[in-house]
């Protein structure tokens, strides 16, 4: 566990070895008005938030076994301790996965993962982690041991706890145990990269790939210094603007057919020069495009979601506000990451209240603070971007679930407290 | 005959939405006494059709005033009750709330309206080279509101997802009147997923007034294939097998030989009529890897005693064998002067057992049950043949699908995969969740919805679903 830079200000961490411990644990966090800090592998706890109120630190991390895993249904029911390293290669030796990235995977729990909704660049192909969740067990701000869904794959019965506590941040319950509906591994992956010379080219190949015959499981747009000199993707001149990557999973005769096709397809797009990543190299690519947001020392990472015809305009106003910052976008689904080198608290404000959010509405839609590192102390405005109409609904929820307000207290977006 | 009280009412929603928007007359109500599931019956006070999020604000204003219940209802495709006017009240008709308001396709999404007809966006679609995935067998008539209410599936499913997969967004009046959004057309809002919690939660948390829903590329290319077999045992054996070998059709349905003889004399496809279950299997995708995932699907049927596997040699004939499959149900009417379409799931492994125990049941309870469903999915749809004039019948009828859904709870399944509880399967409520999981369910209810005047009664047992505890036909009186 690498919790050791968390802000978070706790008087105990405990790590209970059961669900049921786990609720005991949080009911008797409530009795005495404690607040609590739900923790995975302590990877997406730094945003830049810092909690006033003292609590406990809730730990999963003795809360990582099998429940169950009949293969041949293609699910799993596991506690959400167990981390998503561990989790892939239980899988693999089945011939399946959960295709949902997730950077730091050897400290990223599953629960982590779909408290933060998480994803990376395969979300174009294979979706978000909230696809896959078909039952989960968490307990309440109450002390209420509670689960929804079940463990088959399709099943309407009750409201859905699985979609209402992906993303929910550790505010609406501590999530102990989860089902999830699981994919077979690939036979094999390529990548496909060309550069830009300018970011008018970078949206007529995006807005191409829409229309390409090929299936892509990744739409990834590069920009900055992060990017340009990795020898995977080639030497940059100084005319590089930008990078173009696609991820392709399939069968061998599928990435033949899709890597030839895409390459011509380009041609006729006016690109002259596109090159294929196979192999160990391609492994190497796919990594480091899963870990980007994490990767570096200290990192500020900021996540924006906006429409995909906006993705190019927005990277190039990131560009330009934040100089030598790195972007990567998962262009197809309008998701564009942001990481800054070096910056004050002051910086980080500026360029976030001021810029990327407003840039981000601008986009039709939003952005919000991935990661920052311990010391620095943003707002919320600054963290989460102007508070929307629907957070008093989801204020409403919070309240029947958690009344006193006690799990992960003023650290989700709707939560003003 | 509308109550003296409620006339002022009526009034006030006719200059809400003009006199043709409203309905009084118990004659012309009948038409929504209840929706598919038509055991349960009951007429609303009167039903109101808005043509805009503004109209449904208004009712739904004028409804919390007047202290009487309301419910939205789309085409009463859904099969568990869930647009049954418990309590009478106000019925919001959003059929006329029909327009499709956005297609995008840069953004790979479409803007509809709640009325809109799910086979309506793809067929606006057609040509683009997209489509909106989900496709219940009911598409041609259901709604997208109602697929948003019911987060319905459909055969495409098993690869592509059920409706909550493909919704980015809704536009919702909620119990109060207010007009609020959930997402939109970019993709990960912040906050909670409300629209995932929105999406499946049966017309009881809020009104669906407009929905973002995801546009999906077309595949380049299919396979579509009949297996043939002699037992329904080898048939589930064969789709065990199927999933079991990592292999993810994009539809895997299954039709044993009672329904295949009505659909048969409906359609003329030419199906065997002595075999004892067909697999319908389509594999979608690029043109370069089809051939290996036909090939690899023919020999595990065949390894599994398949008699024969066709292909559908052109796209005419797959189209027609996706129009048996869908219209199946239609074809039911040739078995029996009533139906009852049970909608049950179990983990895919367990299919042959639970197969062999509907068999049983039905057996036990002199009740013919046919077989058309989901199987790649484990979603089973047992249809129970009966005649709704013999009170009798209906009892047994009752007895069986209970039993078939405890069986389902029992492998580790659950008792509705599409078509939602409604007031049909409140009673399983319990025996799935914890009474802490309903109380939970409860209160995010509360939240949304805490006078419970919207469509009260439904899905959660704790909501009074007294009143529903006589299981009798509507029409009994009508005899």
């Amino acid at each position: 566990m690498t919790v050791a830079t968390t802000p978070l200000p706790l008087s105990e961490t405990f790590a209970p070895p059961s669900p049921s411990e786990l609720a005991e644990l949080v009911a008797e966090g409530c009795r005495t008005g404690m607040a609590m800090y739900p923790m995975g592998g302590g990877t997406s706890i730094s945003n830049g938030l810092v909690p006033k109120r003292s609590g406990w630190g809730v730990s999963l991390a003795n809360l990582k076994r099998t429940i169950d895993y009949p293969a041949r249904d293609m699910t799993i029911t596991v506690e959400a301790g167990v981390t998503m390293a561990a989790l892939a290669d239980q899988l693999a030796r089945e011939g399946q996965r959960l295709p949902v990235d997730a950077p730091q995977a050897a400290d990223a729990t599953l629960g982590g993962v779909i408290a933060t909704a998480t994803s990376g660049p395969r979300r174009y192909g294979c979706g978000t982690i909230r696809d896959y969740v078909i039952g989960i067990t968490a307990i309440d701000g109450r002390g209420t041991l509670f689960h929804g869904g079940g463990r088959v794959v399709k099943n309407v019965a009750g409201y859905d706890f699985c979609k209402l506590l992906t993303g929910s941040r550790g505010s609406l319950g501590v999530i102990a145990q989860v089902t999830l509906k699981l994919r077979p591994l690939v036979e094999t992956t390529a990548l496909v990269a060309c550069e830009l010379t300018d970011f008018d080219q970078a949206e007529t190949l995006l807005a191409a790939l829409v229309r390409s015959k090929t299936t892509p499981a990744a739409i990834e747009l590069l920009a900055g210094a992060a990017w340009a000199d990795d020898p995977v993707l080639g030497p940059t001149s100084a005319a590089t603007k930008a990078r173009l990557v696609v991820g392709l999973e399939g069968t061998a005769a599928e990435i033949d057919w899709m890597t030839s096709t895409l390459a011509g397809e380009w041609r006729e797009l006016g690109v002259q020069k596109s090159h294929t990543i196979n192999g160990a190299a391609a492994d190497r690519l796919w990594s480091r495009l899963v870990e980007f947001p994490a990767a570096g020392e200290p990192p500020l990472a900021i996540k924006a979601s906006v429409l995909p015809s906006a993705v190019t305009r927005f990277v190039v106003t990131a560009l330009e506000l934040a100089p030598g910052c790195s972007v990567q976008s998962h262009a197809g689904s309008g998701i564009v990451l942001v990481r800054v080198g070096e910056f004050t608290a002051a910086d980080a404000l500026r360029l976030l209240i001021a810029g990327l959010q407003p840039a981000a509405v601008k986009a039709g839609g939003s952005a919000s603070v991935l990661s920052c590192p311990a010391g620095t102390e943003l707002t919320h405005q600054a963290v989460w971007g102007p508070v929307r109409p629907e957070a008093a609904v989801m204020r409403a929820v919070k309240q029947q679930l958690d009344p006193a307000g006690l799990l992960n207290p003023g650290l989700a977006s709707f939560d003003l407290r | 005959m509308i109550a003296t009280r409620l006339l002022p009412l009526a009034d006030e929603l006719r200059a809400v939405v003009g006199t043709d928007g409203v309905l009084t007359a118990h004659s012309d109500l009948l038409v929504y006494e209840c929706d598919g599931f038509v055991i349960e019956k009951n007429c609303p006070d009167i039903a109101v059709f808005p043509r805009t999020t503004e109209h449904v604000q208004a009712i739904v204003r004028l409804a919390n005033e007047y202290d009487v219940p309301f419910l939205p209802r789309g085409a009463g495709t859904s099969l568990a009750g869930g647009c049954l006017p418990v309590g009478g009240g106000v019925m919001i008709v959003l059929v006329r709330m029909k327009q499709i308001l956005e297609i995008n396709l840069r953004d790979r999404y479409a803007v509809v309206e709640p009325g809109v007809v799910n086979v309506w966006l793809t067929q606006a679609l057609k040509g683009t080279g997209y489509h909106y995935a989900p496709d219940p067998s009911s598409q041609g008539a259901c709604t997208i509101g109602g697929n948003v209410a019911t987060n319905s599936g459909g055969p495409h499913t098993l690869k592509y997802g059920v409706t909550v997969n493909h919704v980015l967004g809704v536009e919702a009046v909620m119990a109060d009147g207010s007009i609020v959004e959930f997402g939109g057309p970019a993709e990960d809002p912040a906050g909670l997923d409300l629209t995932g919690l929105l999406v499946g939660s049966e017309g009881t948390l809020a009104v669906v007034t407009k929905a973002w829903v995801r546009l999906t590329r077309d595949p380049q290319g299919w396979r579509t294939m009949l297996g043939i077999f002699e037992s329904v045992a080898d048939a589930t054996n064969a789709i065990s097998a199927i999933i079991g070998a990592g292999i993810v059709p994009a539809a895997l349905e299954m039709m044993d030989q009672g329904i295949l003889v009505a659909v048969e004399a409906a359609f003329h496809f030419g199906f065997p009529l002595d075999a004892q279950a067909i697999l319908l299997i389509e594999v979608d995708g690029l043109e370069a890897g089809l051939d290996r995932q036909r090939d690899r699907i023919i020999a595990l049927c065949k390894e599994n005693h398949a008699r024969e596997v066709r292909l559908a040699a052109s796209a005419a004939e797959r189209q027609l064998l996706w129009k048996c499959r869908k219209q199946a149900f239609g074809a039911v009417g040739r078995l029996s002067p009533s139906y009852c379409t049970q909608d049950g799931v179990v983990p895919r492994t367990k299919l042959p057992h639970i197969l062999a125990r509907i068999t049983e049941i039905g057996q036990k309870h002199g009740i013919r049950i046919v077989n058309v469903f989901h199987a790649g999915d484990g979603n089973i749809h047992p249809i129970l043949l009966f005649d709704e004039r013999d009170r009798e019948q209906i009892a047994r009828v009752l007895a069986a699908s209970g039993e078939i859904l405890d069986e389902c709870i029992a492998c580790g399944g659950s008792v509705t995969g599409e078509h939602g509880i409604g007031v049909e399967k409140i009673e399983f409520m319990h025996k799935l969740f914890t009474p802490a999981d309903l109380d939970v369910m409860g209160r995010v209810r509360t939240a949304f919805n805490p006078h419970g005047r919207l469509s009260p009664a439904k899905m959660l047992p704790t909501a009074g679903a007294c009143g529903l505890e006589q299981k009798h036909p509507g029409r009994r009186a009508a005899l």
